[in-house]
């Protein structure tokens, strides 16, 4: 049985118990029927209110929740790029990050109530898109943040070994520290790029790789190789 | 439905109405997935959900000595609360 089985089964008892007391509420004189009314209206209630946040919090952090709306479809298909040097497209399609949550696991914060400052900003987005005025290209809030890609790159054997990250003394600690933007013109500047889309290879998941094409297992190139 | 109620029992058939309503809502909006969804969820759904417990909870703090005894007809509970103090 899942959880969405249990909510409708949480609902519908509850929705009986207080329809029974809408229609006849005289039953809420003898103690059992207070002790009724305090589960139809209180307890079950705030089970089944609390159990459908949580489902639609999570949902909210479907690759197509986000996708769903008109301006985010170009950013969804952006994913689908075959090209190892766009960084978003790299990571979804070699399954390094999650291709159902896709957009919420690198735009979340990995910080303090950075979970809710999401959830925030995501109600925000939806203020925008259906009471507010969609802006043309939409930005981020605020400039991406090193600390999201350190969250699962932070001490694995090709960040904190890799020849460009090791090349100057002290990019590193740059890196980490968020001075040096990991986006930075030369390095993973190739993210969405939704302007060029319209001209771009798409792969299509389970479809048979031509015979010289190379893998993109390997790890993506940056920029600066190839340029 | 056409008894006569006292003021507690009508205060909690609005605010089962309004948890009835809210239950709706909710229901409706678990299995399609959009944003729109979440919207309806929050604001009509929880809001629903939400105002309905307050009116319970507030209906159970004010009012007291208006409830009506299992076997008691609903008129005698009328005129009892009309009669001064």
């Amino acid at each position: 049985m899942n959880s969405t089985t249990i909510l409708f089964g949480l609902i519908a008892v509850s929705a009986i118990l207080a329809g029974l007391l809408m229609f006849r509420p005289s039953i809420s004189a003898s103690r059992g029927g207070k002790i009724l009314a305090f589960l139809a209206v209180f307890v079950l209630p705030v089970l089944a209110g609390t159990g459908g946040l949580s489902q639609q919090m999570e949902r909210s952090k479907d690759t197509a929740f986000c996708t769903s709306c008109h301006v985010m479809q170009q950013y969804g298909t952006s994913l689908r790029i075959d090209d190892p040097s766009y960084l978003p497209a790299a990571h979804f399609q070699n399954n390094r990050i999650p291709r159902d949550e896709a957009c919420y696991t690198c735009h979340t914060h990995y910080a303090m109530f950075g979970n809710f400052k999401s959830k925030m900003r995501g109600l925000r987005h939806l203020y925008v898109q259906y009471l507010g005025t969609v802006p043309e290209k939409p930005v981020l809030y605020e400039p991406y943040n090193n600390r999201e890609c350190l969250h699962c790159h932070s001490g694995a054997r090709n960040f904190e070994e890799g020849a460009t990250h090791n090349a100057e003394d002290g990019r590193l600690d740059q890196i980490k520290s968020n001075k040096l933007s990991c986006n930075t013109s030369g390095c993973h500047e190739f993210v969405h790029n939704v302007k060029e889309l319209a001209g771009m290879k798409l792969w299509t998941p389970g479809a048979k790789p031509a015979a010289d094409e190379d893998s993109t297992d390997s790890h993506e190139s940056t920029g600066e190789e190839k340029k | 439905m056409n008894e006569e109620l006292t003021p507690l029992e009508k205060r909690l058939r609005l605010a089962s109405g309004l948890v009835l309503a809210g239950l709706i809502v909710e229901a409706l909006t678990i299995e399609w997935h959009h944003p729109v969804a979440f919207m309806v969820f929050l604001m009509p759904g929880a809001l629903l959900l939400f105002v309905g417990i307050l009116v319970f909870l507030i209906s159970l703090v004010s009012s007291p000595s208006q409830t009506r005894k299992v076997s008691e007809p609903a008129e005698s509970v009328q005129s009892r609360s009309q009669e001064p103090a």
